[in-house]
């Protein structure tokens, strides 16, 4: 699972939620990948359960980019806590993925078992995608 | 490569607010510089605009009250998700004049089997007359076993175009399908 190895502040304010991807928004590596078309916290439990499933499902022949990191952690306060007393403790680490980001990218011989694991994927994060293909003479 | 005749309209206003009210009227703010000019700030039609923008490094013949300017797109703008033009930025060239452009690369023919072919540079770096740019560069990779890789100088370039970047760079290679599934730590491109 991706986690960052040392952080220069363990507890974060929330990241923005607002506004459209300044960057990543076309495909870089791969012939297909998965385009964010709302805005949300993508936990790393997801980004890894949306990497087995792409895998799994190409099984071999394939190769998978992940474009995004968690790098936002953001805090819980333990069940049945009186407020106050401080920020709770770390809990989970997210990527803000804002509208338009590609995500993930995949290079794989075959559209339709490309097409299938990548709707497998979408099917793990947390908000509407799209599949995105390079186009012919797109650079 | 044949020229695309666009009417473009000078552009007085500026900012955000008139590059929105020119896109609600159908047209795409542009700017046109090179060769020491001073920037020319444009409007052009949206659709007419879409269409030629289709293939890639089109030579465009500016129609500028009356005057005709020959000019490439020099960097495309589009919304992320609607993908409509935003803005775009124009050179101008003149005929004889070599330039500098990325060229798609595309590929012919059938690796050999159990192989992927991933394409590295997937635009090619070409020095060329400007009225005479490739649209595609082709790379035969009928047979390719899976290790191997096409290098800028293999690449047979059509006439009149030189390779302008680093020859010895790896354009597209063969690869070998790994057997176990992937680490994280493998399959991560990090954050830019």
């Amino acid at each position: 699972m991706l986690i960052p190895r040392r952080v220069k502040h363990r507890k974060q304010h929330h990241p923005k939620r607002g506004g459209r991807a300044k960057g990543g928004t076309e495909l870089a590596f791969g012939e297909y990948g998965i385009q964010a078309l709302g805005q949300a916290y993508v936990t790393n439990r997801q980004i890894e359960s949306a990497r087995i499933a792409i895998t799994r499902h190409i099984r071999r022949g394939g190769k998978v980019w992940i474009n995004i990191y968690p790098d936002r952690p953001l805090t819980k306060k333990p069940a049945e806590t009186r407020m106050g007393s401080g920020k709770g403790s770390p809990e989970w680490w997210v990527a803000n993925v804002k509208p338009g980001r590609v995500m993930f990218e995949l290079s794989y011989p075959n559209e339709k078992v490309a097409r299938e694991a990548l709707t497998r994927a979408v099917h793990k994060l947390p908000m509407k995608c799209r599949i995105v293909r390079r186009e012919a003479g797109e650079a | 490569m044949s020229e695309v005749r666009i009417v473009a309209e000078p552009r007085s206003e500026f900012g955000k607010g008139a590059a929105r009210r020119a896109r609600r009227a159908g047209k795409v703010p542009a700017v046109l510089y090179g060769h020491g000019s001073a920037p020319l700030h444009l409007a052009l039609p949206g659709h007419e605009l879409m269409l030629a923008l289709k293939t890639p490094n089109v030579l465009f013949s500016l129609d500028i009250d009356g005057k005709a300017q020959l000019a490439l797109p020099k960097d495309v703008q589009r919304h992320p998700i609607k993908r409509h033009l935003e803005h775009v930025d124009l050179l101008i060239v003149q005929k004889g004049e070599t330039v500098t452009v990325e060229v798609p690369v595309s590929t012919v023919g059938e690796i050999a089997p159990g192989g992927l072919l991933e394409t590295v540079v997937p635009a090619l770096p070409v020095e060329a007359e400007a009225t005479a740019l490739p649209e595609t560069i082709e790379i035969d990779v009928t047979g390719l076993e899976p290790g191997a890789s096409v290098h800028a100088k293999d690449i047979k370039l059509p006439k009149g175009t030189a390779l302008a970047g680093d020859p010895e760079a790896v354009i597209l290679h063969i690869l070998t399908p790994s057997a176990p599934e992937p680490t994280a730590e493998e399959t991560t491109a990090d954050e830019a």
